[in-house]
């Protein structure tokens, strides 16, 4: 009897059998049932091991190109590298996810946000009184009510709730209402009277580098000049004499336009101080942490006393990872009414708390030697950060230095400023900081490889940094699935038949991403030491698995990911484990979902904890058993010896044997990246302990009349270094493709004539259709990184880098121009056909020329170098070649010794020589100015 | 986003409707008519130009009838473009509307009397205070026009509708109902500047039917719209194209988008010998896009040139 099987075990007293009812009918004491404990699904079956998921160093067929890894022996083929649904699927596609809105409690209240109507103002005074004699109002703020200023990042605290002095933007937060229902609230806020004295508004961010008389922050003696500039960089690596006489040249000043996140969800909070004077936030948040940190700071009350709730997240991709001022607004409003407070924003809202993509001047000018070898980059990035600082002193740096791999360069020169603007602040987006130069770099490669008669494929390939190497700015590389990237889209897309082959209109393009897979250092490091993620696992009798984890699900799959890890390692079915990782009260601190870290940490810590626990079990089998934790095995809910699967007990045995006399086995399990990288002064900007790499090929159609394009197909590979859940991950690409080619094709924040945002909502912010989608054919490239997860990096923004460059190259193949300011919008496209029209003579665009390749002699060069790295990169990809290998080897220098000493002239600088400063691009001018501290100014 | 409260009215007949209108408009209280509402429900959402009242026409009998000759007002576009009744001209532009979760509920008659566009003006209304309001809806502000600053007469926003010029070229009529009685009158001459005028619907009046020629089965033409993406958006341009099988000499074109009002360019097609570049550089002279909806004016009256090109090929 199945029934039986299941339950017939356990017993309050084990070993007494028989029938636990009496002949009369009634229960015998002590020998009653338990309710099944359940051994983990209703198959009572064991599963034979899945060998085909089980790496070949340990046993099974799957195979290992880049040779064992760490994690090997906790594999047990359960789940980990199989297509898996995310385990809140059905939540959100039957209606029962909860999101930020979606939380009602008992008495709530609406709040409501009153909005600057100007670009840049003082706030002279603030009259409520006429709303406060409105019936059913219930709580009004100012931001005298919350003097503590806060941000995302501790050296840039420059937000608060609602103005204390000036209002930065068109919609920053003025003051705020909470009343009885959201009419009585929206006429609450048009009653209350703001007096400003308008200011003079800066809208173009090259007038941010100019002195102001009233600069839109003031940073003290840190200040430089009285400029609108908030963050400037200077970087110089290697030797600058390379670039001298250079054999092909790319020069761009690109222009990018700003871009929103454009997520489902638009922000919405609801706050609750609790019968215990404990403030219960329930907030779509990517970052809780930080969140929770700031409002503490902000209410002034100890962290302990508040308890973020994170909602499912509709959408982060970047936009929800700041502290946000409307959290605190609806916390103080409900200190002060006594009830629940809810703010929802509309789409302008969102608009104007924004923190998308910065818009951009970027300048770049790349180098190739004789032997088409690149000898330096140059990056001038000015950014517009919009009216707070948010992310941007880290986006000042991603700007410049992720574009240091996964080319081998003979020197790097970058420039960066961030200026404030009265503006939207500018932040975090998927692929942050390193999307606009990216696409800037790759066209110019692409460039470089028509001057120098040469396929850009195999440029890309011939200069490609190894597995396990240092770039020019220190970045330690382990895994490096580069080359496998280039040559699966090369294939996948006929590539070689098609460049430069097909006729006017239709072009074909490539292009290359570099990203990091979490931060090195974390934002808050203290206390010292702090682990970046932490997981606790718990297993008490029933035999379910309950992780306790930070990790914020935006959807990128991450409870799934940790789900999945745990599930593997105790062999485990998915649905036995319970992710817990809404609270922070039950949560351990988890740095948050941004820069792509969570996957790789998180999991990591994940495998810790069960690994600990695991051993419990063994243990206990052991007892058992009586065989060594070495031969035994686990599989499917079983615990056997390795040669004999009969000789085993079930995984619900073995766990109460290991409760004897503790009861629930707890764990915990704690994830720090390595030290690593230089010491130069923004040496940690960009430090990752793995990286990841793709390289996509787009494929276009051109109208040449209208100037239309249309990306057709998209060949995608990104190396994720181990796909734990091969569909998240081509989830992931797909989904990055169509984020990607809105920033490409059509999504801009348009400011018009006044400075004002012109579209704010989703029917004039172009987010493309469903209708401008490729066919996109998702290319998974595993390079195992040794440090990562069952060796898996990250996969949710690395993929949005290649699609920019390779559409914009494949415009140039089918229309033969080349257009430097993004989005590529029809009226752009068809006023640069006009004027080439126009300066080559043309009366038809049907007659424009098209651009046609005829090999150089280096090219046979780059092809025989290309295939001599691939036995590099292999040899030391499965370390078989341990050698020292660090950006210059390619230029013949020593990795062995410092480049220093083996170079002159070799420069490692962090800030411009006198001379140097005449000679500076655009953003480069922020240098120009000194800091107050050196005028003289506020010491 | 909270709309403003209003009055729902449903009559249940054309009768029923005008005697409401008439009684609204004796007591001097304002209404708009809502028929698919994918119009008017937007702006009421940003809280432009509120009544309130509104009529629905959603539950009149007999006016959604589509056949060749006549489509009724409530007439569903979704309806129009799938339900191979209406001329294949009429379905082809019904098609290209907005998004098919739009069309389901939008009416032609909706279509028709479409609300001039300007993205000064469709905003939110925390935003339209940030600007100081302007000319269309001033708040009782006097505002002047954004888009062409210092005159506040004309109203320049843009129509968009995609159905007109299509009907326009197969020389539909439009029949109006009110309090006063009805009329009819061909659909070019239905409209009328500037962009809050919009059209010649007197107070209380509204769209009943369009009405066709009996030959129109025998015509034939394309549409063409300029849009960024191919679903939900307004056209930037349009161009609708129709002639008599077998006979160029009766190529009528209308273009929309471009202006506060759809146009037929029959003095341009006139003037052109039926040389379809002509036609485009006469039409090209005779409209000035202003600066008011997604791409430029100067590429949108560009465009014009090629879009009624494709539209006139056979």
């Amino acid at each position: 009897m199945r029934g039986d099987f299941l339950s017939g075990g356990y017993k309050q007293q084990p070993g007494s059998g028989g029938n636990s009812i009496r002949k009369d009918g009634k229960r015998v004491a002590g020998k009653q049932k338990f309710a099944p404990p359940g051994s983990g699904g209703s198959d009572p079956v064991m599963k034979p091991r899945d060998l085909d998921f089980i790496p070949e160093m340990v046993g099974g067929n799957e195979k290992q190109p880049a040779g064992a890894h760490i994690h090997d022996r906790a594999r047990t083929g359960t789940i980990v590298g199989k297509p898996t649904t995310l385990v809140d699927a059905n939540a959100k596609v039957t209606g029962q996810a909860w999101y930020g809105d979606d939380v009602r409690l008992p008495n709530e209240i609406i709040g409501r946000i009153v909005r600057s109507p100007h670009h840049y103002a003082k706030v002279v005074s603030i009259d409520t009184s006429k709303a406060e004699k409105l019936p059913g109002v219930l709580a009004i703020a100012t931001g005298e009510d919350a003097p503590n200023s806060f941000g995302v990042l501790p050296v840039t605290k420059d937000e608060h709730a609602m103005a204390v002095e000036k209002v930065r933007h068109v919609g920053d937060l003025v003051a705020c209402v909470a009343a009885i229902d959201e009419a009585t609230a929206r006429e609450a806020a048009a009653l209350i009277d703001v007096e400003y004295e308008v200011l003079d508004s800066i809208h173009d961010m090259r007038k941010g580098l100019e002195d102001v008389d009233e600069p839109i922050h003031w940073r003290g003696k840190y200040h430089v000049g009285t400029t609108n500039v908030q963050k400037r960089v200077f970087q110089e690596f290697g030797d600058r004499s390379m670039i001298e006489d250079p054999n092909a040249m790319y020069h761009g000043k690109w222009k990018f336009m700003g871009v929103n996140h454009g997520f489902t969800e638009p922000h919405a909070v609801v706050a609750h101080w609790d019968s215990n004077g404990r403030l219960q936030l329930y907030t779509p948040q990517q970052v809780p942490h930080y969140a929770h940190r700031a409002l503490a700071t902000v209410l002034d009350v100890p962290m302990h006393q508040v308890n973020v709730i994170r909602t499912f997240v509709g959408g982060g991709f970047g936009g929800k990872s700041d502290p946000f001022p409307h959290e605190m607004c609806a916390a103080i409003l409900a200190r002060k009414a006594g009830r629940p407070v809810r703010i929802t924003f509309d789409r302008e809202e969102v608009f104007w708390v924004n923190r998308g993509r910065h818009p951009s001047h970027i300048e770049v000018q790349m180098y190739a030697d004789e032997e088409a070898r690149i000898s330096g980059f140059d990056i001038d990035a000015l950014i517009d950060g919009g009216g707070f600082a948010s992310f941007g002193h880290v986006t000042s740096y991603y700007n410049g230095v992720l574009a240091t791999a996964p080319y081998e360069l003979g020197s790097f020169h970058y420039t960066g400023a961030r200026v404030w603007t009265n503006k939207p602040a500018s932040g975090a987006m998927r692929g942050h900081g390193a999307v606009n130069t990216r696409c800037a770099v790759e066209v110019g490669l692409d460039d470089m490889a028509e001057q120098l008669q040469v396929d850009p494929i195999d440029l890309r390939l011939a200069n490609l940094l190894p597995p396990h190497s240092r770039t020019i700015s220190g970045f330690r590389i382990t895994s490096n699935g580069m080359r496998q990237a280039l040559q699966k889209v090369r294939e996948g897309s006929d590539w070689d038949n098609k460049f430069r082959k097909l006729p006017l209109g239709k072009g074909i393009g490539i292009g290359c991403g570099f990203f990091i897979s979490g931060s090195g250092l974390p934002i808050h490091w203290d206390p010292n030491k702090f682990p970046h993620a932490t997981v606790h696992l718990q297993i008490d009798m029933d035999g379910g698995v309950t992780v306790h984890t930070g990790a914020a699900d935006i959807g990128q799959g991450s409870t799934t990911a940790v789900a999945q890890v745990v599930a593997e390692v105790l062999a485990l079915p998915i649905e036995m484990i319970h992710v817990r990782s809404h609270e922070s009260d039950t949560s351990p601190v988890d740095l948050g979902s941004y820069s792509s870290r969570v996957t790789f940490m998180n999991a990591n810590a994940a495998i810790r904890a069960a690994l600990e626990i695991k051993e419990k079990l063994l243990n206990a089998a052991w007892d058992t058993l009586g065989y060594h934790p070495d031969t035994l095995v686990l599989n499917d809910r079983r615990i056997y010896y390795k040669h004999d699967p009969a000789i085993g007990m079930s995984y619900l045995e073995a766990l109460h044997k290991a409760q004897e006399d503790k009861g629930a086995l707890i764990s915990s399990g704690a994830y720090r990246s390595p030290p690593m990288g230089g010491v130069h002064k923004g040496a940690a900007a960009g430090l990752a302990p793995a990286y990841s790499f793709s390289a996509y090929v787009a494929e276009v159609e051109v109208d040449v009349e209208t100037g239309m394009i249309k990306c057709t197909d998209v060949w995608a590979a990104h190396d994720c270094g181990k796909a734990l859940n091969p569909l998240a991950v081509e989830g992931q690409i797909i989904g990055s493709c169509h984020m990607g080619l809105g920033q490409v094709l059509t999504e801009q924040m348009v400011y018009g004539r006044t400075g004002h945002l012109q579209n704010p909502n989703l029917l004039e912010y172009k987010i493309p259709s469903v209708h401008e989608m490729p066919n996109v054919t998702p290319i998974i490239i595993e390079s195992c990184d040794p440090e990562g997860p069952f060796g898996a990096k990250e996969a949710g923004e690395g993929p949005l880098l290649p699609i920019l460059p390779a559409v914009v190259n494949a415009v140039y193949d089918a229309i033969g121009i080349r257009i430097n300011d993004l989005p590529l919008t029809p009226d752009k496209v068809w006023a640069a056909i006009a004027k080439k029209m126009k300066v080559d003579g043309i009366e038809d665009p049907s007659s424009l020329p098209v651009p046609r390749l005829d090999f150089s002699e280096l090219q046979s060069k780059l092809a025989k170098r290309a295939a001599n790295h691939e036995i590099r990169d292999k040899r030391r990809q499965t370390t078989e070649d341990t050698h020292a290998y660090v950006n210059g080897v390619l230029f013949g220098f020593d990795p062995n010794v410092p480049l220093e000493e083996q170079v002159d002239g070799w420069k490692s600088a962090d800030k411009p020589e006198p001379e140097q400063l005449a000679e500076l691009g655009l953003a480069g001018k922020a240098w120009l100015k000194d800091e107050q501290r050196h005028m003289g100014g506020e010491n | 986003m909270l709309m403003p409260p209003f009055e729902l009215h449903k009559p249940k007949s054309v009768e029923e409707a005008c005697n409401l209108a008439a009684e609204l408009l004796e007591s001097g209280q304002e209404f708009d008519w809502i028929a698919g509402g994918t119009d008017l429900i937007p702006n009421y959402k940003w809280h432009i130009n509120t009544k309130p009242h509104v009529i629905s026409l959603a539950g009149i009998d007999g006016v959604s009838d589509i056949s060749m000759t006549e489509i009724g007002c409530m007439a569903r576009l979704h309806d129009i473009a799938e339900g191979g009744n209406a001329h294949p001209l009429i379905a082809e532009a019904a098609s290209k509307v907005a998004s098919s979760l739009i069309r389901r509920n939008a009416t032609l008659g909706g279509n028709l009397c479409l609300d001039t566009r300007c993205f000064w003006f469709n905003q939110a209304e925390e935003w339209r205070s940030s600007i100081d309001w302007c000319h269309k809806c001033d708040c009782g502000t006097g505002a002047d026009c954004r888009v062409i600053p210092n005159q506040n007469e004309l109203c320049v926003a843009t129509y968009q509708g995609d159905m007109a010029p299509n009907l326009m070229v197969l020389d539909a009529t439009a029949h109006l109902i009110g309090p006063n009685g009805e009329r009819s009158m061909p659909l070019h001459e239905f409209y009328q500047l500037d962009g809050m005028t919009r059209n010649v619907l007197e107070p209380g009046e509204f769209m009943l039917k369009i009405t066709f020629p009996e030959d129109v089965g025998n015509w034939v033409g394309s549409y063409r719209k300029l849009r960024i993406r191919d679903s939900w958006d307004f056209p930037e341009a349009g161009a609708a194209a129709a002639w008599k099988k077998g006979d160029r000499s009766t190529l009528r074109v209308a273009t929309t988008a471009l202006e506060s009002i759809p146009r037929r360019h029959d003095e341009e097609v006139a003037n052109s010998n039926g040389d379809v570049k002509t036609i485009c550089d006469a039409i090209y002279d005779s409209t000035k896009p202003v600066n008011n909806t997604a791409l430029p004016p100067r590429y949108r009256r560009n465009m014009i040139k090629v879009l009624v090109k494709r539209a006139c090929e056979e």
